[in-house]
């Protein structure tokens, strides 16, 4: 198969991706595939590049060298090498729904809007239509009863559930989470990843930074492991688990309280 | 007083009003104007603002209005007074709107357009569905005080022989020997409309709570 043909296949391709922050390589020729309807979750020591990675897959942050394709589309340079135009570039992104470690919800909006904004401004949705869709997804994340509250009246659990349905409005191809519940209280995390959890068993194509193990071995297909800039193990949850190749991700699995099969 | 200066106090303050109103207006859009091109940071563009910003600022408004009005055969240009008067307010307060913008700009979270820009938004859709409105709020304790500023600093006008609310009063009393009541009822009426103002920012402070995440 050629290189092309599996870009088109893949939700998300990503090609000799490198990165640098001044003189510091954060990612080096990272070659990453997501299939459709796979999860797979990027796990690795603070520093190790994994946000980074996650947000060049929508472009917020800009690689040196490599190629990203969002359903087999090119996402911030054209294949020639020339820059996308800004309104093409967030035609791509649009195929993206990104969910925050800090749920960067807009303030000046209640939460009906939050998750309406997008659908009436970017997709042209009447706002009856992106009403409907918005309560729909409202009910799916538990946040329905809560639809005309502002964002500084909810908890951090329920603001990062309004994210998510505000990242699926969009009916996005992947969803992208970094890092989703390392801002929320202990007593908080478990309403998220619930949350992640259905989605993953209703089939949604997601890539995921976390730190949270147990979750990362029950939802994954594929789990990747980052070391200053590298990938340097990925295997299926069972394999990366219970037994890990590298000295590295034993080491790191220890210090983290390898969970038991859930 | 009687009916005529009455009639005469309101013209004045009406005057005042709109002239002021207009240099809001478009010094608000213009001082934004501004700030967004000062985003952009483009060599001799920025410094020529910049130079503006601080001649603007630190010229009094009399002697802009005089410059202004007495220049402007000089350059060909045929301006009645009015024109002139609204040009000297605009350019005043069009330098202070621009700073206040500008720190409205530089202080929005980025992970708020980047929750945006990851949504699809073009940096236009971002500006205006999700900074501005932030921004509108946030900024307008220090536009309103701008605004006040502005009507109070208007009687400068007079000096290129615009009637406005404070001229009118020595109109009157130069006419009734009694300089007292006309000025009260003017100071009445500035108080009028800057309470107005004072309403209009209350409204804003309430929607403010909501921003504090």
């Amino acid at each position: 198969m050629s290189e092309a043909n599996m870009s088109e296949r893949a939700a998300v391709s990503i090609r000799h991706l490198s990165k640098s922050f001044d003189d510091v390589e954060v990612l080096r020729d990272v070659e990453l595939e997501v299939k459709t309807g796979e999860v797979v979750t990027i796990i690795g020591s603070s520093g190790s590049g994994k946000s980074t990675l996650l947000r060049c897959i929508n472009w917020l942050e800009k690689p040196d060298r490599g190629s990203i394709h969002i359903a087999g589309q090119r996402i911030g340079v054209h294949e020639d090498g020339r820059p996308m135009p800004v309104r093409e570039l967030a035609k791509v992104r649009a195929q993206t729904g990104m969910v925050f470690q800090g749920f960067n919800l807009w303030p000046h909006l209640n939460v009906l809007h939050n998750v309406t904004e997008a659908p009436i401004h970017v997709q042209g949705k009447s706002k009856r239509e992106a009403e409907e869709l918005a309560t729909a997804l409202l009910e799916k994340v538990g946040m329905s009863h809560k639809h005309d509250s502002y964002p500084n009246t909810l908890s951090g659990g329920q603001k990062q559930r309004v994210a998510i349905a505000r990242a699926l409005a969009m009916q996005p191809e992947v969803m992208l989470f970094d890092e989703p519940t390392s801002a929320l209280d202990p007593e908080l995390v478990g309403e998220v990843l619930a949350v992640i959890k259905d989605l993953s068993a209703e089939g949604y194509t997601m890539v995921m930074v976390t730190h949270e193990m147990a979750f990362a071995r029950a939802v994954s297909d594929q789990v990747v492991f980052l070391e200053k800039g590298l990938i340097i193990e990925r295997a299926d949850p069972e394999t990366f688990f219970t037994t890990p190749k590298t000295d590295r991700v034993r080491k790191f699995l220890e210090n983290h309280d390898t969970p038991s099969p859930a | 007083m009687n009916a005529s200066a009455w009639h005469m106090l309101l013209e004045g303050a009406l005057t005042t009003v709109w002239i002021s109103a207009v240099s809001i207006a478009i010094g608000v859009v213009a001082g934004l104007v501004i700030a967004l091109i000062r985003l952009a940071r483009i060599p001799i563009v920025d410094q020529l603002l910049v130079l503006y910003i601080s001649v603007a600022r630190a010229t009094p408004l009399v002697t802009l209005a005089l410059f202004i009005f007495l220049s402007a055969p000089d350059l060909g240009l045929d301006l009645n007074r009015s024109v002139a008067g609204i040009l000297a307010l605009t350019l005043n307060t069009t330098a202070f709107n621009a700073e206040i913008w500008r720190s409205a700009f530089r202080n929005f979270s980025r992970e708020q357009s980047e929750a945006a820009m990851a949504t699809g938004m073009t940096p236009w859709i971002t500006f205006r569905r999700i900074m501005l409105p932030q921004m509108v709020i946030t900024s307008l304790p220090g536009l309103v005080n701008e605004m006040s500023f502005l009507i109070k600093g208007s009687p400068a006008i007079a000096v290129i022989g615009i009637v406005d609310l404070t001229r009118v009063t020595n109109r009157i009393s130069a006419v009734t020997y009694e300089p007292l009541p006309p000025i009260l009822v003017a100071g009445a009426l500035y108080m009028a409309i800057i309470g107005c103002l004072v309403w209009l920012q209350r409204l804003a402070e309430r929607r403010a709570n909501r921003l504090a995440m």
